[in-house]
């Protein structure tokens, strides 16, 4: 029980610390899962209907995911230098296959009779995708969204290794000073906030999908 | 070629990259204003294909096509579309809006004010027999299969277009169902009038439901355009008459009305006459039976020579009930139905008072078979002396 | 949830399998290579041609006119290559014992006595996501000294949930009519579980050990972050040094080790399944 109540001393003690972090944290998070969905969903609409462009966007998308974080934030610093730039791009790159491929795959799912009375009535391309296609594979792409969310979350923890911002500050300060009074509390706090973040985003999103979902598609 | 054509095709031609053989070949075909013409044939024949070139869903890759004698093959396909009201086997409901939203997918893009797009749509519920105050905010997923047919052709005819293409449109309805959207949709039909074109590879759904079929072979050729009944009494050749199958004849009866047949006399005595004024009757006649009618003339019971010597005078419960009575509107194939059930082999027509009109023998259907096909046969002649 | 696709079901595009239906109708160029399956055959030239630039590079450094910290970072014998032998064997020894406890864990899970804490555990393994390998590897580092063996066991705790999830959702999606035939015939649950169940999991269950593959590697490059060696120490030297020539070849180094080990897991997915699936 020891550990507990060390635990919310520090948070108590360092309470506009920890805000800070989360906060930084969230904003790199938020930047990267807002491009990157903007990114994705773009490219998955564009390459949706041609196979070969499809699947070479997809397996480029799914190397960024096979290349270690570490290596990834590293890459960049030669280009962008250290801070949050590298850890920025990197996050990116990862944050893009899941909704890539869920923006793929809920176009897909559209049935051909919904997208052939569509265009039986007279919508064209544009007003088939806006009205039709898009909506139908919202929640798919949401799914998505929320996937590159949790991971941007965990590995923008290692940010704070390429000179960036975020709860892994917490737990570098905690490696540095093991063993000294209010290391172990601080690696804690980094490691359950970032979670604890992760989760709350998910919850946000997960409403999120459903507001913006329509009850006739709902099970 | 008929200037009343609402949709007149011109050789119109479809190829796909790559092969030989064209999917459609060079098909001329006018469609009549208000009329519901079924292209019907074999799988594979290419009749939807056919039937997706007139709203250009497929682009033919030659010949011309007039609405009202306009020439659409060059307009914008879009805005084609919006005139054109278009029912697939599939439905294709939107399933993230309402009913209501639904139906009102044209007249939204054909930015008509709210007020006017909400009424249409109420009235259209109306229309496809759905009130509106229970479905119209109801989704996709809560219809049954006949429902969602039902919302699916009142969407098609959201913009009130001339023109409607139905492709299968009960295709995947369970037997009973289909029957009640025939029904309930050739009611609409007769208040509404479209000019439409129909898809179907079911011959019986084709005769019920066409004022005229086409029957396709391969290559979407024409192998026979008339009416149902003349097409059942004269198939033009070997692919028709297989195509249509066994039992046209019988299928043919469906198409003419009592009304059409000229009854004879018939051995007939009131209630109030004697047997033995029965059996003179019967005996100047040639039939083996005898109606008793009552006072207003209403056929009472069926009675045999035997039945007569021994009848009493009163007639109850002597000879047999005459149980069915059909009317002048009924078809022969109505009659035909009852005549195999009846004892006598015949069956009574009357009035809508119930007073006896005539009776329908087995010789009246042949002789009514037998001058449709000699109607049907000197038609096509004619066409091709005039050829 | 339903339609959910996490990257950690099929996590690479090294092949080329993972496009959907073809939309073209007759066979192209694009259809015969999907067959064919060239995108698993070219990936080792793309990862030879990764290896031959860095060859190039590495050999253009001038490094005996570099400073004496990046001389000594990058040498091959003392350094890299000791360095990359301790990665693979923290990722392939973590993989290992993840498959060990994850798969059985999985099958228990979905036994029929368990089938209620199923969702829990995908939902709480969907979540996990977010857990920071940096601080799991930390206080594993913290409770069992500075070492290699505690990095190992953060990796595996780490990597766990990815493949039981796998594992669940593999048995759970085999077809209960398969089932309920098998067990119609009189096989026992046990002849249902080895004879239908896992030979028709197995493809996802593959699909798990590859992913638990490639994040191994990837959470090996944090090792020296608690005294675990590996070419983490490399890269971070080249941050710490701020010399790019040392960071790059770390980085690219690490790459193609975990895009080799993509392939060979993509290459056993594909010759591993039962002929039929």
């Amino acid at each position: 029980m020891d550990g507990f109540s060390s635990w919310f001393a520090y948070v108590g003690d360092h309470w506009s610390d920890v805000l800070t972090g989360t906060l930084e944290h969230a904003r790199i998070v938020a930047i990267v899962v807002v491009t990157a969905t903007v990114f994705s969903v773009i490219l998955g609409i564009l390459v949706e209907r041609h196979p070969a462009a499809r699947a070479a966007s997809l397996s480029i998308a799914g190397i960024f995911l096979t290349i270690p974080s570490l290596a990834m934030f590293a890459l960049f610093i030669p280009l962008v230098g250290i801070g949050n730039p590298p850890a920025e791009i990197a996050l990116f790159l990862y944050a893009i296959l899941p909704i890539l491929r869920n923006t793929v795959t809920g176009l897909d799912s559209v049935s051909p009779a919904v997208v052939e009375s569509a265009k039986g009535m007279g919508m064209g391309n544009t007003q088939q995708l806006l009205q039709i296609r898009l909506p139908l594979a919202w929640p798919i792409i949401m799914a998505g969204i929320r996937i590159s969310t949790l991971i941007t979350v965990g590995i923008a923890a290692i940010a704070v290794l390429v000179g960036g911002d975020g709860l892994g500050g917490f737990i570098q300060g905690g490696l540095t000073r093991l063993g000294l009074p209010n290391s172990y509390e601080s690696v804690w706090v980094g490691t359950i906030f970032t979670v604890a973040l992760g989760l709350v985003l998910d919850i946000l999103l997960s409403l999120a999908q459903r507001l913006t979902t329509s009850r006739g598609l709902r099970i | 070629m008929s200037s009343e054509a609402k949709i007149r095709l011109d050789r119109v031609e479809k190829k796909y990259h790559g092969t030989s053989v064209p999917a459609v070949e060079e098909l001329s075909l006018d469609v009549h204003e208000g009329e519901i013409l079924v292209l019907v044939g074999p799988s594979g024949c290419g009749k939807s294909t056919t039937l997706r070139l007139i709203n250009r869903m497929i682009e033919p890759t030659g010949g011309k096509i007039y609405l009202d004698d306009e020439d659409v093959t060059t307009v914008d396909p879009d805005k084609l579309r919006r005139r054109i009201g278009y029912v697939i086997q599939q439905i294709g409901l939107f399933p993230h809006q309402t009913i209501a939203q639904n139906i009102a997918t044209v007249p939204r893009m054909l930015k008509w004010d709210k007020a006017r797009i909400a009424a249409r749509a109420d009235e259209l519920l109306h229309l496809a027999g759905l009130d509106p105050e229970i479905y119209r905010d109801r989704y996709p997923k809560e219809l049954s299969g006949g429902q969602a047919q039902r919302v699916g052709v009142a969407r098609a005819l959201g913009a009130d277009p001339e023109i409607m293409l139905m492709d299968e449109p009960f295709g995947a309805i369970d037997p009973i169902t289909r029957e009640r959207l025939q029904n309930e949709f050739l009611r609409l039909q007769a208040e509404l009038k479209k000019t439409i074109v129909f898809v179907t590879h079911d011959i019986d759904e084709a005769i019920k439901m066409g004022d005229r079929i086409a029957i396709l072979g391969e290559r979407s050729v024409i192998r026979q355009l008339d009416t149902p009944e003349r097409i059942l009494a004269f198939p033009v050749d070997q692919f028709v008459d297989d195509f249509i199958g066994a039992g046209s004849t019988i299928k043919g009866l469906n198409f003419e009305q009592l009304s059409g047949l000229r009854l004879g006399g018939y051995p007939t005595i009131r209630s109030d006459q004697s047997p033995q004024a029965g059996l003179e009757a019967l005996n100047e006649s040639n039939k083996t039976w005898l109606l008793v009618v009552d006072e207003q003339n209403r056929p009472m019971r069926w009675m045999r020579e035997g039945d007569l010597q021994q009848s009493t005078g009163s007639y109850q419960d002597e000879g047999s009930e005459v149980r069915i009575r059909l009317n002048a509107e009924d078809t022969l194939f109505d009659s035909l139905e009852q005549m195999l059930q009846s004892e006598s082999g015949s069956c009574c027509v009357v009035d809508r008072h119930g007073a006896l009109t005539g009776v329908v023998e087995m010789a009246h259907l042949r002789r009514a078979i037998r001058r449709a096909q000699v109607e049907a046969r000197r038609h096509y002649e004619d066409l091709e002396d005039n050829a | 949830m339903t339609d959910q696709i996490t990257h950690r079901e099929m996590p690479t595009g090294t092949e080329g399998s993972e496009a959907g239906p073809p939309v073209v109708p007759r066979e192209g160029f694009f259809a015969m290579w999907r067959r064919l399956q060239l995108g698993l055959w070219l990936a080792p030239l793309g990862i030879l041609a990764l290896v031959g630039v860095l060859y190039m590079y590495y050999q253009n450094l001038d490094l005996a006119n570099a400073v004496r910290q990046t001389r000594s970072a990058l040498q091959w014998e003392t350094k890299l290559w000791p360095q990359m032998l301790q990665h693979v064997q923290i990722a392939f020894v973590a993989t290992v014992v993840v498959v060990i406890v994850a798969v059985p864990l999985g099958i228990i899970l979905t036994r029929p006595a368990f089938r209620r804490v199923g969702p829990y555990v995908v939902a709480v393994a969907n979540s996990g996501q977010a857990l920071p390998a940096y601080g799991l590897l930390v206080l594993f580092g913290a409770a069992m000294g500075m070492n290699r063996t505690a990095a190992m066991w953060a990796f595996v705790v780490y990597a766990l949930l990815p493949v039981l999830r796998n594992t669940m959702v593999g048995l759970d999606q085999v077809d209960r009519s398969v089932i309920e035939a098998g067990r119609g015939m009189g096989m026992t649950r046990m002849l249902v579980l080895t004879r239908i169940e896992l030979p028709l999991a197995v493809p996802v269950i593959l699909a798990g050990v590859r992913v638990a593959m490639v994040l191994n590697i990837g959470m090996a490059t944090l090792a020296f972050l608690i005294g675990g060696g590996a070419l983490g120490v490399t890269i971070y030297s080249g941050i710490e040094l701020n010399q790019n020539s040392v960071l790059i070849v770390g980085a690219v180094l690490v790459a193609i080790v975990a895009l080799t080990f993509d392939w060979l897991g993509a290459v056993a997915e594909r010759y591993l399944r039962p002929r039929g699936i």
